[in-house]
């Protein structure tokens, strides 16, 4: 869809680090396209990596974002905000908005991202839970859990983890129910495991192996007088807490791409030129499944430097490169020299 | 029942000075199979808006009747049907939001109707002809039923020592309960129906051969399904070894049957389910309930193509049951005669395959080991056609080949259900069965005794509210995990009460209501396209007609000298009413149009 001025019209779906990154290369390779971001967020681009900041007291929204609005302004990059996509029709290159509006595009960037997964078997409990993949969420979450209180962390992965350490810092009590998910999206091999959950031990967690207590029965509210939650182990044992809350990994925000024409496994499938199998779609950060020639296998790439590399990649090859996909970062979990787990997924600039 | 009458114009008369009437016009019967997509989707013919409004009215037992006019296994497809239906449902159209839940309510239906409820079947005179049926599964059953209500003598043998095929010894009771469907297997075949089972037909010793059948019988009707697991094909060395009798072996279909013969059956700790239907993910959940502690199902392509509901998906991984996409099998690993893993290669989406399935192909070098104590291989299921004793002409997958007319290469022999079509679904199975029943019937009658009309009822105002449009999806209760989990038999799926059955019968659109302007009245205010929610009412020139008689494409114009009707869009239309409220002279007419059978 070209306008009367012949400009492209570029739609990046997602505001995250990659949908962020992505409109600045893509205006700097095209200073005459019309470039729009939609957003479900009613905020402007923030970066998740700093929520944990909530629980130092840092709650007012505008410390976290990366940019001012004048930002978007100058650049000339349209930001809708509150924009819930309802789905993509491929063929005819159209967006359809939950309110009915109709968006033509050029070129789509789906760069959705990911939620927080919960289990299958837990979602039943998930009014009772405080999961921590917003702003708003984690704001809620810092708002139940009272000064030296309990929060109980299911699954534990590395986004947790690094909530975990402010949680101490700020001397809060934190138990871990560790399970298969713990260290995502390290894959951590079994006899690396021992030491590793030793190494959390020694940071001060306290933590509880979920399958040797049979698995979660249950999440309730805890009676007057007693902590705001409990949790229920099939073999009777039990914890109490202030807040329970997940971090099982994400799962990539695609249910609006299904049915598009564009392939999809868990994530939307895309070539090292993060191409979908669209020739106008591509997809960057943590909602897309890259081939990997070396692997030979679709594989995710997750953490700050990654998404922030997909998303520039991504627009370089919408503005008309053919450059392969390269890993930005290490994905090795570290147990350094005094005993400490250091991750390249807790490394943010 | 009306007379037949040629279809009115669209007369803007009150409703009250219209009459009820049965249409054969094409115009009629194109227009609800173009406008009533949930009925012509399934494949029995489901009234489906005619069911739904009844629940509205909280007329339980009348819904299930209207159900079991065109399958009699209502409460059993209320639990384990496809779903073909919302599919095509038009609440699920882009921008309509979610299909309603058509199957949920059918089995609302079933639950809901009275204890002591009346069935009502149409009889008619026997006719002497004597039908055997082989196989007591839903096409057999289906057809047992209908046969015997036009008149014939009915004889179903079953190699089964009890009836309902598939339904009984293939889906597991977590999601059929067994009292749900003897009731419903009864009652299709107590009029005279009889059931020989534990009788096998074939050449051997105590088996009933067909040549005896054919001799004492009109006719014999073939609904054996499909009762034999399909092999997985491996690569390499795997590619002619021979699977059975490994340790840790099973194929899903026998895996099921065998457990619901009374088999005790046991599973490895961890449990690698190959295949993508509806019996691969009941054998992954068997498993878990079995006590596996991992259970995988690997499927060729990803989530989003396998023919199981998503309601299905989410259970099972809410019992643990994990599902990894792009991969085949191409070997096995083994410790002596004990299965330790499986090879896989990696695949790539392709394009899609005849049938709306997506191709997967496999990726040079992307092989990958997996291990596993047990591999339950369900990746679909074959005829068995050695009983026969004679040879019928078969299609290229191997299926029997029947003709238009239902019968096989034999004279006098029909087929029906899967083993006709190949592994399909329950509720093709039903349809086929009606169908060949029909056709078995015109054959040994020497005629058609049943054609399709339209009854054309009219309405006096919407049947609908536009707030009903904004309902959401209700949700199906399920048991507590830790409560389907004790046994097998659990059922998962509780059904909608009362409050959520009403509440999820408003949301649908009711497609069977014909708006209609009468456009001699029409005064071409534009008040009505004022308040439309959607584009559905058009300035037409003309209206195609199409092959089969029915309206086909609406000719559109703007152009004002050009218009020559103001035309309602039924395909758009989502029956929300305000056309015909905004209306000022009253020139909207409602009326409702179902498909039905008279005689001939």
């Amino acid at each position: 869809m070209a306008t009367a001025k012949n400009e492209r019209h570029h739609v990046v779906i997602g505001s995250g680090v990659a949908g962020s990154q992505a409109a600045e290369t893509l205006r700097d390779r095209e200073p005459d396209a019309r470039i729009t971001i939609l957003t479900l967020s009613s905020l402007l681009f923030y970066n998740r990596y700093d929520l944990p900041k909530v629980f130092r007291g840092h709650r007012d929204w505008r410390e976290f974002l990366a940019f001012p609005a004048d930002y978007y302004r100058e650049r000339r990059i349209g930001m809708r905000r509150c924009s819930r996509v309802a789905g993509v029709d491929a063929t005819r290159r159209a967006i359809l908005l939950d309110h009915k509006e109709e968006i033509r595009f050029d070129t789509l960037l789906v760069a959705s991202g990911g939620r927080g997964y919960i289990p299958e078997d837990l979602a039943e409990f998930r009014p009772l839970m405080h999961p921590f993949s917003s702003y708003t969420e984690a704001v809620t979450a810092a708002g139940v859990v009272p000064e030296r209180g309990h929060v109980i962390m299911l699954g534990g992965d590395m986004i947790g983890l690094d909530l975990a350490r402010t949680l101490l810092d700020t001397r809060h009590r934190v138990t871990l129910v560790a399970g298969p998910q713990t260290f995502w999206p390290h894959e951590v091999g079994e006899d690396e495991r021992p030491a590793l959950m030793a190494a959390l031990e020694a940071m001060g967690i306290e933590v509880v192996e979920g399958a040797d207590a049979g698995g979660i029965a249950s999440i309730e509210k805890g009676a007057r007088g007693l902590s705001a939650r409990r949790v229920l182990f099939r073999d009777g044992t039990e914890l109490y807490g202030d807040a329970v809350m997940p971090f099982f990994g994400l799962v990539p925000s695609v249910e609006f791409m299904l049915g598009s024409g564009v392939d999809i496994e868990r994530g939307l499938l895309v070539n090292p030129a993060l191409r979908t199998t669209h020739d106008g779609i591509y997809a960057a950060g943590d909602v897309c499944q890259i081939w990997s020639d070396v692997e030979r296998r679709y594989r995710f790439y997750y953490g700050w430097k990654n998404v922030r590399a997909m998303g520039d990649l991504a627009a370089r090859n919408i503005a008309g490169g053919a450059d392969p996909w390269v890993p930005a970062q290490d994905e090795k979990l570290h147990i350094s020299d005094n005993g400490k787990i250091q991750s390249p997924f807790w490394e943010y600039a | 029942m009306g007379d037949i009458k040629p279809p009115s114009d669209a007369s803007g008369a009150p409703a009250a000075e219209r009459r009820e009437y049965l249409s054969d016009d094409p115009r009629d019967i194109g227009w609800v199979k173009q406008n009533v997509p949930c009925q012509t989707a399934c494949p029995a013919g489901t009234n489906v808006p005619v069911y739904i409004r009844e629940i509205i009215e909280r007329q339980f037992g009348r819904s299930y009747e209207t159900n079991r006019e065109a399958n009699v296994l209502p409460g059993v497809l209320g639990r384990i049907c496809s779903r073909p239906c919302e599919a095509q449902c038009r609440h699920g159209w882009p921008g309509n939001g979610e299909p309603v839940a058509i199957c949920h309510l059918k089995r609302v239906a079933s639950d809901l109707k009275d204890a002591g409820h009346r069935i009502t079947e149409r009889l008619y005179s026997p006719t002497g002809k004597r039908v055997a049926i082989v196989g007591a599964g839903p096409a057999g059953v289906a057809a047992a039923h209908d046969l015997s209500l036009l008149g014939h003598d009915v004889v179903i043998f079953e190699r089964e020592e009890r009836p309902g095929g598939m339904l009984r010894y293939g889906i597991p009771e977590f999601r059929l309960p067994r009292d749900t469907l003897d009731i419903e297997l009864h009652n299709a075949l107590r009029l005279g129906v009889q059931m020989r089972t534990g009788a096998e037909i074939g050449n051997g010793a105590g088996q009933i051969p067909m040549s005896k059948l054919e001799q004492d019988f009109d006719a014999v009707l073939l609904a054996t399904g499909c009762m034999a697991a399909s092999p997985l094909p491996l690569q390499g060395e795997w590619e002619k070894r021979e699977l059975h009798g490994l340790e840790g072996v099973e194929y899903g279909l026998d895996f099921l049957v065998q457990m619901h013969r009374g088999v005790k059956k046991t599973v490895g700790r961890r449990v690698a389910v190959v295949g993508a239907g509806f019996t691969a993910l009941d054998c992954a959940r068997v498993a878990s309930r079995l006590g596996a502690q991992e259970v995988t199902t690997h499927i060729r392509t990803a989530e989003e193509y396998i023919p199981v509901t998503q309601e299905e998906i989410f259970e099972a991984k809410r019992e643990g049951v994990r599902i990894k996409g792009l991969r085949t099998p191409v070997g096995l690993t083994v410790e002596g005669n004990r299965l330790t893993g499986i090879e896989f290669v990696q695949n790539r989406l392709g394009g899609w395959r005849a049938g709306g399935r997506r191709q997967a192909i496999p990726i040079e070098g992307s092989e990958f080991h997996e291990p596993c104590d047990t591999i339950i291989i369900a990746i679909g299921q074959q005829t068995v056609n050695d009983f026969l004793g004679t040879k019928l002409e078969l299609d290229r997958w191997g299926n029997v080949r029947v003709g238009v007319d239902g019968m096989t290469s034999h004279k006098g022999m029909f087929a029906a259900g899967d083993y006709v079509n190949g592994a399909s679904t329950v509720v093709q199975a039903v349809g086929h069965g009606r169908l060949i029943a029909k056709r078995i019937d015109a054959w040994l009658m020497g005629r058609e005794r049943r054609k399709q009309v339209v009854r054309i009822v009219p309405v006096e105002k919407p049947l609908r509210e536009r707030a009903f449009d904004f309902i959401p999806r209700q949700h199906m209760p399920t048991a507590p995990l830790a409560e389907r989990m004790k046994d097998g038999k659990h059922e998962v799926e509780l059904g909608l009460d009362d409050k959520l059955a009403f509440e999820e019968a408003k949301r649908c659109y009711l497609c069977n209501l014909r708006y209609e302007i009468d456009v001699d009245r029409c005064i071409f205010c534009r008040a009505c396209i004022e308040v439309a929610p959607r584009n559905c009412i058009k300035l037409v020139r003309g209206v195609e007609i199409n092959e089969d008689g029915a309206y086909g494409k609406l000719l559109e114009t703007k152009e004002w000298n050009q218009v020559g009707a103001i035309w309602i869009d039924n395909n758009e239309c989502i029956r929300c009413g305000q056309c015909y409220t905004a209306c000022p002279v009253q020139c909207i007419s409602i009326s409702r149009c179902e498909l039905t059978e008279v005689e001939i």
